[in-house]
């Protein structure tokens, strides 16, 4: 419209050919095609560059048997043949979906508890604030180290602890039952930061009119946060819940600086398993397979959660 | 989905006590939250604090059992060690190198594609978009040698450079920015568009001041994200004077021997600017996050 | 979605490119066809060296690689670490192999030999070896046989070794238990191990690896061979550690790590060398790689050779490799050579490994004044030295083993902590690494 009224000799031109009004809508969407890409060329190559272009060589190899050194052999969807019938894969499909059905609800009513703690008007809530954010800046490699260090079974502080409390030491990270739920509690230490940031940010957007508006009908505290908080933080909840379900059924870096896997495969997840495979035993065929089934399985479960959060009318995306 | 409600940035004063309120106590002396946020504070603390009171000890103290809390004396020869014996100072440099340039280039071209993807029409834009949310999902594993191959025949393998090219730009960046910009309100655009600015003055001079708050967590998340990257430039970088301070740290801790003295002074080192960046930012960080009202 | 199509031509060009490029030179590259046979190069090269090492040593190396640029002006070598362990530079070399931008010489370990081998990038300078100058067959003949795959050299041994107990003798005072002695048996081992366990006090008779790689498997050898049995068939095609032997093998150490619990287990492989100083292990089946650290912390123990069966005290040998190799220049090629030749010389020795706490290469060094202060500064290393004699069997060399390592690793791990018996494990890990093996 507005380009219009900017050109009145063609506004008049076009009503009168048809023609030449084909050719102007055309003219003028190019011009939007090379605005757009303007803006957007840059960033959508390097993405592209960097991920789906190796991701579709990756593709290649994982239709081959290929250790880097000797020469790549092909060998069709014999790979991905292999991963349906391995039975370390779907273990680490059990270790992955175990760690991801318990961080992400865990981090989630976490930050929500916190965020809504930190949202209170008392005292040393800049220590507070302080003390639960920064184990997030910390890297990887920093929180396995400390990580082994707390939960060394039989001279680590952990347990230090419980035998001060007169409770029973644990074996942590060195019991195949416990190890993957004390990950847990790493990976919430390290992150759960993330989560009351957005939902610290996410209830002081809530407008306190609404919730006044509440008080004075007459509802209580409680009713206050189950009636209007909860539902106002719920988009806040899907992205997050999404988020952090990726990043969870990507798990890898802490995998890695405390367990290696062990003990007996008790942490192997997938994309430890594909750094196990290709990396330590070189088979880099199969490797590229199994990514592969990592990112179907990714793929389904966000969309899972997408779809369910359409149908249940949260409008996160 | 908004992720601004208002396009004022409220410059929230958190610590400020608020107004109105009365408080009831109930039985206890002070607020009950008081009871969850205590001991929370001091489970996230403290592993840290043990890290710094660590860095100060001697090998034969970190390794004694049961373990050691205070150290008995202030040993410096971890950072001494950490400093005399390797690059540090250049690793350092090199990271600070790094992350100015990824934080730097996420800035312009995050907000430029994030612009471009929630308001522009162009053909080929749900294509785009799609491909870049995509690659959220691809565990970077499956990349790595691809990707290794192709900066060995760009010549950047061992340079600086393979250190901070992943990080130009991201999808998540460029996700965050476009949810900002698709909460806006449409008017202020088109009233500029009247005034007869150009799509790029639009963004330039209306669009962009009013972006402040994401693009400052956008800075925060990418200075942590490359700042803390290690397996890539792991795989990507042989030559020392190129080590970012990750894969740097990573030459304490060998198969056969680790150095725990000067490795835990390093993390201390290598950790301590993100600390005191944040606490130094955090009133305006958190502040600033009020992006996230994610609404319909 | 035309984008993808396009994609996907480029990345079949690109690996089509890469097949290439791995495809010109021939398996196993003779550099010795051109090159002078004297060691002075007629044009200035430069080499690339990835040490993989950290601190001291890599120190070592770099003053080492400006002194032979000293006397040697025209060869210019380009130290680095490469990566930042040893372990990462596997893969490190095999990207740079797809990539084109391998080292010249490279610290690998023996494991890798048989992989590296089937490259095609390595050289073959077996005739060089024979040259009296570079003496070849002053090395140990294990040292010798791992720098060795189907009868050519592709290098030459940078650090030997080989698994002796070492143990700490304030652990043994305090629990009142006579120290080790050279004719021991395991059944002696088991013993004494649970004599030492305190569990109250935390204090282990002894530790094993469960990290479940290389670590954790060669440790079985020493166990396997003494009982008789072998790590591969004749032919070298497939697994034989699943044998009587390799389970009498298995079955001893998981009485001791299950039934007596006098192991230490260890998830990364990383811990049990700390406690051990500590003196929260009182023996530890290990390498001569700890003589510097008992030193540093003075810790008061003694070497033993390992226990044995019927008198047979047979151990394994590792072997680490400074492989060369190939960028199709002979110049190059020789003057790599050259100068790890000029490593493995005794006076350079004494300064790369005999200084860093390491066995010296070669046996004529025991005579040497470094070699006497050696053993001043580590007073268990003559027995490391002597135990030489036991290295009687080499770990393969061939190209399924490391594979084959990792399988048996995880199975051997699975089984010390009580899952499975050593029977099924060990098939387990016979039948996964047949396709490794089968070559």
């Amino acid at each position: 419209m507005t380009i219009a009224l900017e050109r009145p000799p063609e506004a008049t031109a076009f009503l009168v050919d048809p023609k030449l009004r084909a050719k102007q809508k055309r003219a003028r969407r190019r011009r939007e095609d090379v605005v757009g890409w303007s803006f957007v060329g840059v960033s959508t190559l390097v993405v592209i560059g960097l991920s789906i272009f190796p991701a579709g060589w990756a593709f290649f190899i994982s239709q081959k048997k290929w250790n880097l050194l000797s020469p790549a052999k092909d060998v069709g969807w014999k790979n991905y043949q292999t991963m349906i019938n391995d039975p370390e894969v779907w273990d680490a499909v059990k270790h992955t979906l175990f760690f991801t059905a318990l961080f992400v609800p865990l981090s989630i009513f976490m930050g929500m508890l916190i965020a809504v703690a930190l949202n209170q008007r008392i005292k040393f809530v800049g220590f507070y604030r302080t003390a639960i954010f920064v184990p997030f800046v910390a890297s990887a490699a920093a929180t396995g180290i400390l990580a082994g260090f707390v939960f060394e079974p039989n001279y680590g502080s952990a347990n230090d602890l419980l035998r001060r409390l007169g409770l029973p030491s644990q074996p942590w990270l060195e019991s195949p039952t416990q190890a993957m739920i004390v990950i847990v509690i790493i990976a919430l230490w390290g992150q759960v930061g993330f989560c009351v940031v957005v939902y610290l940010a996410a209830l002081q957007d809530i407008p306190q009119d609404i919730v006044e508006a509440a008080l004075i009908d007459g509802a209580n505290r409680r009713q206050v946060f189950r009636y209007v908080t909860i539902p106002e933080l719920a988009p806040v909840t899907v992205f997050t819940a999404v988020w952090q379900t990726i990043t969870a059924l990507q798990l890898f870096d802490l995998v890695y600086t405390t367990t290696r896997g062990g003990p007996v495969n008790s942490t192997v997840t997938l994309v430890y398993y594909v750094y196990k495979v290709a990396f330590q035993e070189s088979r880099f065929g199969y490797g590229a397979a199994v990514s592969y089934g990592l990112f179907a399985l990714t793929m389904v479960v966000t969309l899972f959660m997408v779809w369910y959060s359409r149908r249940t009318k949260i409008e996160a995306f | 989905m908004a992720l601004i409600r208002t396009l004022e940035v409220r410059d929230v004063d958190l610590d400020a006590p608020e107004p109105k309120r009365r408080r009831r106590h109930g039985l206890l002396p002070f607020s009950p939250w008081h009871l969850l946020l205590m001991p929370l504070a001091l489970i996230f603390a403290l592993p840290l604090v043990q890290m710094v009171l660590t860095s100060f000890m001697t090998d034969a103290e970190i390794n004694s059992f049961p373990p050691k809390f205070i150290p008995s004396s202030l040993n410096v020869a971890g950072y001494t060690g950490f400093f005399g014996d390797s690059l540090a100072p250049r690793w350092l440099l090199n990271t600070v190198i790094v992350a100015t340039i990824s934080v730097a280039s996420h800035l312009v071209l995050c907000s430029l594609a994030g612009y471009g993807y929630a308001r522009l029409k162009f053909r080929g834009r749900n294509f785009g978009f799609f491909a870049i949310v995509a690659t959220i999902m691809i565990p970077t594993q499956l990349l790595m040698i691809p990707t290794y191959v192709m900066f060995s025949k760009l010549g950047v393998v061992d340079t600086l450079a393979a250190a901070f090219i992943p990080w130009l730009t991201s999808a998540f960046g460029i996700f965050l920015m476009r949810q900002f910009f698709l909460a806006l309100p449409r008017e202020l655009e088109e009233a500029g568009e009247i005034d007869g600015l150009t799509t790029f003055g639009v963004f330039r001079r209306i669009v962009l001041p009013l972006a402040k708050p994401a693009l400052a967590t956008l800075a925060v998340f990418t200075l942590l994200n490359s700042w803390n990257d290690l397996i890539w430039p792991l795989t990507a970088i042989s030559n020392q004077d190129n080590f970012t301070i990750q894969v740097g740290l990573t030459t304490f801790q060998g198969t056969r021997r680790t150095q725990w003295a000067e490795l835990m002074a390093g993390n201390v080192v290598a950790t301590m600017p993100l600390i005191i960046g944040f606490l130094m930012a955090q009133k305006h960080f958190i502040a600033t996050m009020t992006f996230s009202g994610l609404k319909g | 979605m035309r984008i993808p199509r396009l994609l996907v031509g480029v990345a079949i060009v690109s690996l089509a490119l890469a097949a290439c490029s791995s495809s010109t030179s021939s398996p196993v590259a003779t550099g010795s066809t051109a090159a002078p046979a004297s060691s002075a190069a007629a044009e200035p090269v430069t080499l690339t060296l990835w040490h993989g090492q950290t601190a001291d040593a890599a120190k070592a190396m770099e003053d080492l690689a400006a002194e032979y640029h000293r006397s040697h002006p025209l060869v210019t070598i380009k130290v680095s670490p490469g990566a930042s362990t040893t372990d990462e530079l596997k893969q490190k070399i095999a990207a740079g192999f797809v990539a084109g931008n391998y080292p010249d010489v490279s610290y690998t370990y023996g494991s890798w030999a048989g992989e590296l081998a089937q490259s095609g990038h390595v050289l073959d300078v077996t005739s060089w070896t024979t040259e009296p100058a570079v003496g070849w067959d002053g090395l140990p003949a294990a040292a010798r046989a791992t720098a060795t795959v189907d009868g050519k050299v592709i290098g030459m041994p940078a650090i030997v070794g080989n698994l002796a107990v070492i143990y700490n003798k304030s652990v043994f005072d305090a629990a009142g238990v006579a120290y080790p002695a050279d004719d021991w048996t395991w059944d002696d081992f088991r013993s004494t191990a649970k004599k030492l366990t305190n569990p109250d006090k935390k204090i282990f008779g002894t530790a094993y690896s469960v990290a479940g790689n290389e670590d954790t498997t060669w440790h079985l050898w020493p166990l396997l061979w003494q009982n008789g049995g072998q790590i591969l068939s004749a032919d070298g095609h497939a697994a034989a550690f699943n044998s009587p032997a390799g389970v009498k093998a298995l079955e001893l150490l998981r009485a001791m790590a299950v039934d007596d619990k006098s192991m230490y287990l260890d998830q990364t492989g990383e811990k049990y060398g700390p406690l051990f100083l500590d003196g929260r292990i009182g023996m530890q089946i290990s390498g001569p790689w700890n003589l510097y650290d008992l030193q540093q912390r003075k810790t008061s123990y003694g070497v033993v050779q390992l226990p044995g069966t019927g008198g047979d005290h047979q151990t394994v040998s590792g072997t680490d490799l400074w492989t060369l190799f190939d960028h199709n220049d002979p110049a190059r090629s020789r003057a790599a050579f050259d100068f790890v030749t000029w490593l493995s010389q005794p006076a350079q020795d004494a300064r790369w490994n005999i200084a860093l706490g390491n066995l010296p290469l070669r046996e004529a060094e025991k005579t040497s004044p470094a070699f006497a202060q050696f053993t001043r500064d580590y007073p268990g290393g003559p027995a490391f030295v002597d135990n030489f004699t036991n290295a009687k069997n080499p770990r393969p060399t061939v190209s399924g083993y490391d594979e084959m390592s990792q399988h048996l690793g995880s199975e051997i791990a699975k089984v010390l902590q009580g899952q499975g018996t050593a029977q099924d494990a060990l098939d387990r890990a016979a039948a996964a690494s047949a396709d490794a093996l089968s070559g």
